[in-house]
Order: structure tokens, then C-alpha cells, then sequence
């Protein structure tokens, strides 16, 4: 997985993948035909209180795995065996602020670091030396307040908005981080989610957003990463969460005026269907295996246009069964161990087929349904 | 969570991993003390390629490598040979950490940094490259920047389609490949390259596809590389008006407020309060900028020289394939005025992609204003009697459905050769799901093409058996071939005037208004608009519909029914927002307001902010009716509606129609009550 939580590939690093051959289980001959609740409480406890060496490479997103654990046990409906008071504390001990209001001006952006390492002290001058901040793992950080129930209104947001357009580049896509980075429709994402659960959208300029969005729709009806790249799943949800959030796009799209969408519902509606493959899962692209976390990329995106009536659930549930470990979690590909971000998919999956028990899915922001901002 | 490892099983297996903890810990720590000391000596930098090597994912140590660059070429003089070996070393560790992860973002992200800086050698790039595609022919990342590369160095996309060629050679099932074939062949065929020119390249792209489905059909590549195809030969850039209203040759009669004196005149009629008429246009793609000097008039109406043309879209759009206008007449010169429009008489004309609108046309009709009775009494609208038989011997029909500007611009042989072979073709392939489809696409695409009258619409019942055929094959994909039946069932409706007279009819309670009764069809889309623009009263009673998309353009529109559909909420029914004529509107006996709507993310955003409807009388009164039928007020406040029939739906009930009269105070018949006053 690289920086983000809404990294797409689940590239996981070479390291951990051996590591797994290593450790794999003999395939489970007859996967559970039920949603293990419990088993996958134990598993998320699990994590909460120790998480695995296999996740060392990934210190750099703490915060990223903790929105992983903590939103993955509000699905399972026990978002109170975190202590609000301390994760919360917790999480607000990583925002960066400015030394002062000029500073705002310097090009930097002040959000959330990933994680203790990527935290500089403060220097002797009162100065932050290096700012780490990073839009994902504010992204992650907000995403874990607003689970938890943290009145999104209290913290102080003002110089996390007004910088954050430092990151908003000509063309309307974001860096992730203010030093430089790749730039594509994740950031774009993270900062229509970050504007969402903030209630402001003074961080960034929306119709230059929407237009990198629109530049990025690919012929076949989904969407790249970036301009003229080929669709992929995780990119697809990208563009039309962003686009949902930014208010673009409405419910139901599909049934509703698509002629005068800016986006090509139909084509995409075409494309998105297409992922479903024989086994029931969903693909990330033409022609690759399916896997568990792009039930939830596409499956919230066929929801999100309205056309989640068409997904055949039966067999996606099917394939989602053969990924559930039996130590609880899921696993990218069937018989594997599990790992945390495709655990968390697998429940937001589940939750959109609307598995009994579970909490609902906000499907735009990828996470537990609550009460909208503001309200 | 403190990212301690975990307890392995075996003890030198628990050495080992601790070990590498330790190791990688120290080396985070000691590689942040540097970082944020500013030290970027020999010592310091080699330890963040270590830390790299082990964890290509530290995009920390990434930008620090950045900052440590830009302060070595600052001490250094511009010397060439320090300045390359500098980005060399560079190069070499990401090679190192994308060997550890072939797909971190950062290290991909620093190499195009490295290049950007103007160090490349596009040779070794490419070699790289392919060394990595031939590891895994699908990654993106290295697709992406393979394309980068492309873009950086000029390379020539003809070397780059060869590419793709081998690529596709090697193993067809290469969706990325048949992706960036696409990706080339767009630009290639949007310059004109030489050797790509359309009607030359686009067949021999057909055969190489073939070869791809042929070999196997299950393989999803070649499929959606075809589907370009098919729109790449289907695609006209130059936008066409497709229709208008009135039509080239028509006559129509007008008059004002109230029923026509005693005529039961075989024309188009047309009453308005107003004194005004809408002139409607139909292009095939959304176009912006048409306006009084690109479209002028030539009549003797009077009043009509600075004309305000709108598109029928979403508020903000300023393009659109329906355009109106609304030209007054004087409803007391009884007179005959013959009515001149030229579309595209100065440019300005653009589609959405950015084409002209090339060729100026012209068409004529005549327009009759006639005598008015007054105040005829507000008669409730039946839906079930009333109607008489169209004479289908009238030959008005055809002057009412002209298509105007077709194919005659364009060069369309090679195209329809084009598509004729794939229908050949296609024709062995029909049993499978994705062949079936492929056909009926197909299909359908042949059949716009056709002109000539007597083969017209000959393979309408293939197609819509093909799709009854895949709805009975492939149930969870039902929906989309109904929708597809629905829409290949209204072109063949269209295809001619025979078939479209025998849903036609005469209401006798309106003035003999012509009425296009389509109920019972089980439609669940609504489709081939553009040849339905002169109808006044429309009957989709008793189908399978959930929304009025397209029904946006039928402007003449004043009675529309629609119960017994599968209508979900008001929202469904935006589209009429733009239908000002509407004034008998029945709904009965659909879903709304029985799939709640989750109102809460509306109050936050658009479409309804609350400062729209908190300034109007209804909003001010009643915020908390507003709130809740917001979808519903929304819809109701834009119409003029005097009759509505809303029951049989979850909704309807005492609060809502009390709601509904708030918002709709001219109403004069709801759910088949007069109302008082």
C-alpha cells in the first residue's frame, strides 16, 4: 500500500507478501457461508491493542491502519470498545499548525501527519522545520473523529483549510503534501472529503476540480488516475465520490437527467457492471483478478449512480465468503491471510449488500453512515 | 498499536524479525535526525538509500533525497560530469527500491522528478521499461510512465502504437496495451496523420480485434476495444441539427388563450395565453451557442429580432441538444406568415468537444394565426375516452416527423461498409451473451444509417428479439437490456409514419389535440425524442418507467400521464421542470415516497441550499412541509399545472395535498376534484 488510504492497488510491499507465502494456510476447504461477526471483532481487537510486524514498512500511515481499525469495528457496530477520549486525543496530537498567520502564505500546507516519524519537534525559533503534512492521512485522521463521534465543528480547522489550496495545482488536481508529490484524483478525493466533513469548501476551488475530474473519464466509461490513463477501479470511485461530494452529480443519476450529466452515466454504468467477474468478485481493471477491496470501489460506485440494483449479489457475497479468513479479516484474493485495509473493504462491502448487523455505508465518503455535518 | 512486532512462533524466526526491526528503527531515527538537521553529506544520503532499499514506501526519505539533491547542485558548479553522476545515482536507487516494490507511488514519482530535471536518456528509460512491462505487462504505474516518457522525449506515437502491436501480439488478453492503443490511435486519427486517415485505418483496426474475440471469446480486451471502435466509426465530430418544430414544409395554426372557433383542422394547433409559440431545435450532440446571430429569422411576425434562445439542461450548462425560442404572434392579424429559419448562418455553433457546426440550413413553414374563442370552461382531462383514430391516410404525418439535415454532409459509405462487415461477422458469433449484444449494437447503429425508405427499419424485430433473448439469458443484467429494448422498440415506433400513426389519436375534449398513446408497452426508457417534438398529449400510462429524461425536449407537451410506472420520487421528474406548457399532469399509482430519500445531504449542498426557498412565500410559511417534500416543491413550483393526479402513491394523503395546493395555486383539479375557488 503506498501513503494513502485511498491507495488503490493494495501494493502492498514484497516483504510482506513473502512473508505471507511463508505463513499461508492450507486453503480452507469449505470458506464459512456466514459473515463471522464475531471473529472479525477479535480480529480488529486484535489489532487495536498490537498490530502485526508485517506492518512495519507501513509506519509512516499510522493514522491510515488506526481509521482502518477503529471505523472497521464501527461497521461491526462496536465503536465503543475504543475510548473516544483517548483516540481522539490521540489523533489531534498530529495536526500541524503554522507559527503564525503569515506562515499560512509560505505554500505549506497544515494538516494531519501520517504518523510520530514523519512529526518534527519545533525548533528553537518557534518554527516547524519540516512539515509532513499529508492529505490522506488528514484525510484519515478526520475520518476517524468523525467515527468516533468528535464534534468535527470543535477542532480547529481554519488553517488546515486555507492551506490546503496550496496543494491545488493549474489543472485542479492536488499534491498530496506540500514538498511535492504525485498528483492524481486520490488527492482530489481526500480534499472533497476533507472540505465535506469540514463543512467548508473554502479549501479548495471546486470547478477546477471537477474539470481534472472530467479530463480523466476514459472512452471505455471509467476513469484513470490521471488524464488519459487507463480505468481503474479505485480512480472510478475517485471521481464520482468527489464529484457527489462537490454536489456535481445527484442521487440516483442513472434514472434521473443523465442527458445533461456532465459525466457519461450509461458508459460508466457499462463499465462498472463489466467488473464483475465469473467468480462473482470484482476487478479493478479488464482481464485482472478480482479482489476483495473493489467490491467496495466499484460496488460504491454502482450504489452512488444508482445502479447497485444490477450488481449480482449473490455471487459477489459468494466470492467475498472465499476471502474471509477464518481468523477473522479478509484477504485480498481468496485463501490468503488477511490483511487490515482489505478487512476494512470487506466490511464496507458488506455493509453496502446490507449484511445484517452492520451499520449502513455513507458510500461518497467511505464510511459508517452518520449524521450529516451540520445538522 | 505501537508497532511492535509480534511474537513469532520459532525463536530464530523472533530473532530475525527482531533484528530487522531494530535495524530499520535505527535507521528511521538516525535518517530523521539528519532530515531535520539539514545534513546531506556523502554519509547522511547513503543512509537514506538504505532505508530506501528496505522500505521503498518512506516517502519522507523520498523528498528528503530532493532537498539533498537541490543543495549538491548548488555546491557544485553546474560541472556536467557531477551533475550527471549526481542524477545517475538517483536513478539507480529508485531502480533499486521499484526492484524491492514495482509499485510504490514515491519512488515512480521520484524518477519523474530525476527526468524533469531534464536528465534522461531515453534509450536506458525504455529499456528499463520494457524490462519491467515484460515482469508485469499490466502495471499501470509503469504504463503511466511510460506515457510520461513518451511525452517528455517526443517519441513518435507511430513507434509507440508499434509498441502496443507487440505488446498485443504477445498476449491479446493486455488491456493496458489495447488502453494505450486507443489513447494513440485518437490522436493519430484527430490529426490525420499520415496512413490515418478514418475510412483507411479503422477496418484493418477491425481485423485485428477479430483476431483477438475470435481466439477467444471470453476475453473482455478485445470487446471494449471494439465498443471504441464501433464509436470511432459511428462518431460524427461536425454537429447536425436533427429535427426541429415546427418542421421544413409544415403548417401550423395558432391561437390565442382558450379552444380554436369550431376548426377541426387536420394542422397542428397550437393555443397560447401568451401570444407566443415555441421554435425548437435538435441537434444530434450538445451544442453551445446558438443565439439570435447564429440562427436568424426571416418572417413578418413582429417583435421577434433580439430572440433569447435557451438550452433545455441543467441551469448551469450552457450546452445542450435542445435549443428553444418562443416567437410572439399577434393572436388579432389573422394572417398567413411564412416563417424562414437559418441555422448556423454566421459560426459560433460549437459541440461540447469543440467541433463547428459547418453547414448553414434552411428551412421554411407557415404559420396561420387564427380567431380565438374565449375563456372555453377549465373541463377536466380524461385519460380513458375521447380519443379518436388517426387517419392514417393524412400525409400531415410526414411534414410532422421530417428529419431534417442527414447524412447528405457527411462522407457515411465507408462507415456503413464498415458496420456492414461487423454485422456479417458478428452474425456466427450470436450465441454467446456479449455476442448477442455486440449484434444488436450493431444493429442498431446500421439502422441510423439507413436513408432509403424501403429498407428502413427491416431489422428492428432482430434487434429486439436479441434483447429479449439476453434478457431471459442473463437475468442480473435485466434492467440494462430492457432499457436497451425499450429504446430500439421507440426507434422502430419512429421509423416511419405507418408504424407511428398507429399510436396516434384525436382527444376531442382539447381541440382535437394530437395525442401519441404509448401505454402498455412495458417501456422502461424513453427514447427517439427528436421525431416527437409536435406532441401536445402523451400517454405512457402503464409502463415500466422510473424517470422523464428526454421528455425535456418535447416543449409543445400539455398533458402528459404517466400512472402506473415505477416513478420513485419527484426528482425523477425534473426533466419536465423545463416542460412550461405542462398543465395536466397524472402520476397515480407509482412509488413516491416510498423509498425514503435521504433529505439531510441536500440541506448541506446543493441542489437546494436553503437561501433558494427560505425568500418565497411557501418556504417562509412552512419550512418544515419545504424540508420534507423538498424533491417534491422543487419539481411543483416550476410547473403551471391545473390538473394533477397524484394518488396511489405512498406520499399522497391529506399533508401532501395541502402542501401541494400551497405550492401550486392555480391547480384547479387534483385527484379528479375540482377545487374550491
Amino acid at each position: 500500500m503506498s501513503e494513502t488510504a485511498v491507495s488503490i492497488d493494495s501494493d502492498r510491499s514484497k516483504s510482506e507478501e513473502e512473508d505471507e507465502e511463508e505463513y499461508s494456510p492450507p486453503v480452507q476447504s469449505s470458506p464459512s457461508a456466514n459473515f463471522e461477526k464475531d471473529r472479525h471483532l477479535m480480529y480488529l481487537e486484535m489489532m487495536y491493542e498490537l498490530l502485526p510486524y508485517h506492518y512495519q514498512s507501513q509506519e509512516i500511515n499510522r493514522l491510515t491502519l488506526a481509521h482502518f481499525i477503529i471505523s472497521g469495528l464501527h461497521f461491526l457496530g462496536a465503536r465503543d470498545r475504543v475510548d473516544k477520549d483517548v483516540v481522539a486525543k490521540w489523533v489531534l496530537s498530529f495536526q500541524a499548525f503554522p507559527t503564525n498567520r503569515v506562515s499560512l502564505k509560505d505554500g505549506e500546507f497544515y494538516g494531519f501527519f501520517g504518523s510520530r516519524s514523519s512529526q518534527f519537534p519545533i525548533d528553537e525559533n518557534g518554527d516547524l522545520k519540516h512539515n509532513g503534512s499529508h492529505l490522506a492521512s488528514t484525510y484519515c485522521a478526520l475520518a476517524i473523529l468523525k467515527v468516533i463521534g468528535h464534534d468535527l465543528s470543535t477542532i480547529d480547522s481554519k488553517s488546515l483549510l486555507i492551506s490546503m489550496i496550496n496543494l491545488q495545482q493549474d489543472d485542479g488536481s492536488f499534491m498530496p503534501i506540500h514538498i511535492g508529490g504525485e498528483t492524481d484524483l486520490r488527492f482530489v478525493y481526500c480534499a472533497a472529503a476533507i472540505c465535506y466533513m469540514l463543512d467548508s469548501w473554502s479549501g479548495m476551488d471546486k470547478e477546477s476540480a471537477k474539470n481534472y475530474i472530467l479530463n480523466c473519464q476514459s472512452y471505455d466509461g471509467g476513469f484513470g488516475l490521471i488524464p488519459g490513463s487507463e480505468s481503474h477501479g479505485g480512480a472510478t470511485y475517485c471521481a464520482i465520490a468527489s464529484l457527489r461530494l462537490m454536489g456535481y452529480i445527484g442521487v440516483d443519476l442513472l434514472s434521473n437527467d443523465s442527458s445533461s450529466s456532465i459525466i457519461d452515466p450509461s458508459l460508466l454504468l457499462n463499465w462498472c457492471l463489466q467488473r464483475q467477474a465469473n467468480d462473482g468478485g470484482f476487478q479493478g481493471r479488464t482481464n485482472k483478478p478480482s479482489d476483495t477491496c473493489y467490491a467496495f470501489w466499484i460496488g460504491a460506485v454502482l450504489k452512488l449512480i444508482g445502479g447497485d440494483a444490477l450488481i449480482d449479489k449473490m455471487a459477489l457475497r459468494k466470492f467475498l465468503m472465499s476471502c474471509q479468513s477464518k481468523y477473522g479479516g479478509f484477504s485480498k484474493f481468496p485463501g490468503q491471510l488477511p490483511d487490515l485495509y482489505h478487512s476494512y473493504y470487506g466490511y464496507t462491502a458488506f455493509s453496502l449488500l446490507e449484511e445484517q448487523g452492520l451499520s449502513p455505508l455513507c458510500p461518497e465518503l467511505g464510511l459508517p453512515l452518520l449524521a450529516a455535518p451540520g445538522i | 498499536m505501537h508497532g511492535r512486532p509480534r511474537k513469532a512462533s520459532k525463536p530464530e524466526e523472533e530473532a530475525a524479525s527482531a533484528a530487522k526491526a531494530v535495524k530499520l528503527r535505527s535507521l528511521q531515527s538516525q535518517f530523521m535526525k539528519n532530515h531535520h538537521d539539514k545534513i546531506y553529506t556523502e554519509e547522511a544520503i547513503e543512509l537514506s538509500t538504505k532505508l530506501l532499499e528496505i522500505n521503498p514506501e518512506a516517502y519522507t526519505a523520498w523528498n528528503y533525497r530532493k532537498l539533498a539533491v537541490e543543495d549538491c547542485l548548488s555546491r557544485i558548479d553546474s560541472d556536467p560530469n557531477l551533475v550527471n553522476s549526481i542524477f545517475d545515482e538517483e536513478l539507480r536507487v529508485v531502480e533499486s527500491a521499484l526492484r524491492q516494490n514495482f509499485k510504490s507511488y514515491g519512488a515512480w514519482h521520484h524518477r519523474k522528478w530525476v527526468l524533469s530535471k531534464g536528465h534522461s536518456s531515453i534509450a536506458h528509460e525504455l529499456k528499463l521499461l520494457d524490462k519491467f512491462q515484460r515482469l508485469d505487462s499490466r502495471n499501470f504505474h509503469a504504463w503511466n510512465y511510460r506515457r510520461f516518457v513518451v511525452e517528455l522525449t517526443k517519441r513518435s506515437e507511430q513507434d509507440e502504437l508499434q509498441y502496443t502491436d507487440d505488446m498485443i501480439n504477445n498476449n491479446f488478453s493486455n488491456y493496458s496495451a489495447w488502453h494505450n492503443r486507443s489513447v494513440l490511435l485518437s490522436s493519430l486519427l484527430a490529426q490525420n496523420a499520415d496512413g490515418f486517415m478514418p475510412n483507411e485505418r479503422i477496418p484493418d483496426e477491425y481485423d485485428l480485434v477479430h483476431s483477438a474475440i475470435f481466439t477467444d471469446p471470453d476475453d473482455q480486451s478485445g470487446w471494449f476495444y471494439h465498443l471504441w471502435l464501433l464509436d470511432q466509426t459511428l462518431n460524427v465530430e461536425t454537429p447536425l441539427l436533427t429535427s426541429s418544430w415546427p418542421s421544413h414544409g409544415s403548417t401550423i395554426i395558432l391561437s390565442g388563450a382558450g379552444c380554436l372557433n369550431g376548426s377541426s383542422s387536420k394542422f397542428t394547433t397550437f393555443c397560447s395565453e401568451s401570444g407566443s409559440f415555441p421554435l425548437i431545435l435538435y441537434f444530434d450532440q450538445a451544442v453551445g451557442g446558438v443565439s439570435s446571430s447564429t440562427v436568424t429569422i426571416d418572417s413578418e411576425l413582429k417583435g421577434n429580432e433580439d430572440l433569447v434562445w435557451e438550452p433545455i439542461s441543467y441551469k448551469n450548462s450552457q450546452v445542450s441538444c435542445v435549443w428553444v425560442t418562443h416567437l410572439k404572434y399577434v393572436s388579432t392579424d389573422l394572417c398567413e406568415y411564412k416563417v424562414k429559419i437559418r441555422v448556423g448562418n454566421s459560426p459560433g455553433i460549437v459541440s461540447s468537444r469543440g467541433h463547428n457546426f459547418r453547414a448553414p440550413y434552411e428551412f421554411v413553414f407557415t404559420a396561420h394565426v387564427h380567431d380565438t374563442v374565449k375563456d372555453s370552461q377549465e373541463g377536466i382531462v380524461s385519460w380513458t375516452d375521447g380519443f379518436d383514430i388517426w387517419d392514417a391516410k393524412s400525409k400531415d404525418l410526414n411534414s410532422l416527423i421530417t428529419l431534417d439535415q442527414l447524412q447528405a454532409e457527411i462522407d457515411f459509405k465507408w462507415r456503413q461498409e464498415a458496420i456492414d462487415s461487423e454485422v456479417e461477422c458478428f452474425g456466427i458469433l450470436s450465441d454467446s451473451k456479449i455476442g448477442k449484444l455486440t449484434l444488436a449494437r450493431l444493429l442498431m447503429a446500421r439502422e441510423a444509417m439507413v436513408s432509403d425508405d424501403a429498407v428502413k427499419g427491416v431489422r428492428y424485430e432482430e434487434i429486439l428479439q436479441l434483447y429479449n433473448d439476453l434478457m431471459a439469458l442473463d437475468s442480473s443484467h435485466y434492467q440494462y437490456y430492457k432499457d436497451e429494448h425499450s429504446v430500439a422498440f421507440l426507434h422502430k415506433m419512429t421509423s416511419s409514419s405507418e408504424s407511428l400513426s398507429r399510436h396516434l389519436f384525436r382527444y376531442r375534449g382539447m381541440n382535437n389535440l394530437v395525442c401519441l398513446r404509448l401505454n402498455n408497452l412495458s417501456l422502461s426508457r424513453i427514447a427517439s425524442v427528436e421525431k416527437l417534438l409536435f406532441v401536445q398529449m402523451l400517454d405512457l400510462s402503464h409502463n415500466e418507467l422510473h424517470s422523464t429524461e428526454g421528455l425535456e425536449a418535447m416543449q409543445l407537451l400539455s398533458c402528459l400521464n404517466l400512472s402506473h410506472n415505477r416513478i420513485r420520487s419527484f426528482s425523477a421528474l425534473d426533466s419536465l421542470r423545463h416542460v412550461k406548457q405542462l398543465k395536466v399532469l397524472d402520476v397515480s399509482h407509482n412509488h413516491i415516497g416510498k423509498h425514503s430519500v435521504d433529505t439531510t445531504r441536500y440541506l448541506c449542498s446543493s441542489p437546494l441550499s436553503n437561501s433558494e426557498w427560505s425568500q418565497d412565500d411557501v418556504g417562509r410559511q412552512n419550512p418544515g412541509l419545504v424540508t420534507k417534500y423538498w424533491d417534491a416543491y422543487f419539481v411543483l413550483r416550476d410547473l403551471n399545472l391545473k390538473q394533477l393526479d397524484i394518488a396511489g402513491n405512498e406520499i399522497s394523503g391529506n399533508e401532501f395535498s395541502s402542501f401541494v395546493l400551497q405550492v401550486v395555486p392555480k391547480l384547479v383539479w387534483l385527484d379528479g376534484q375540482k377545487l374550491g375557488n
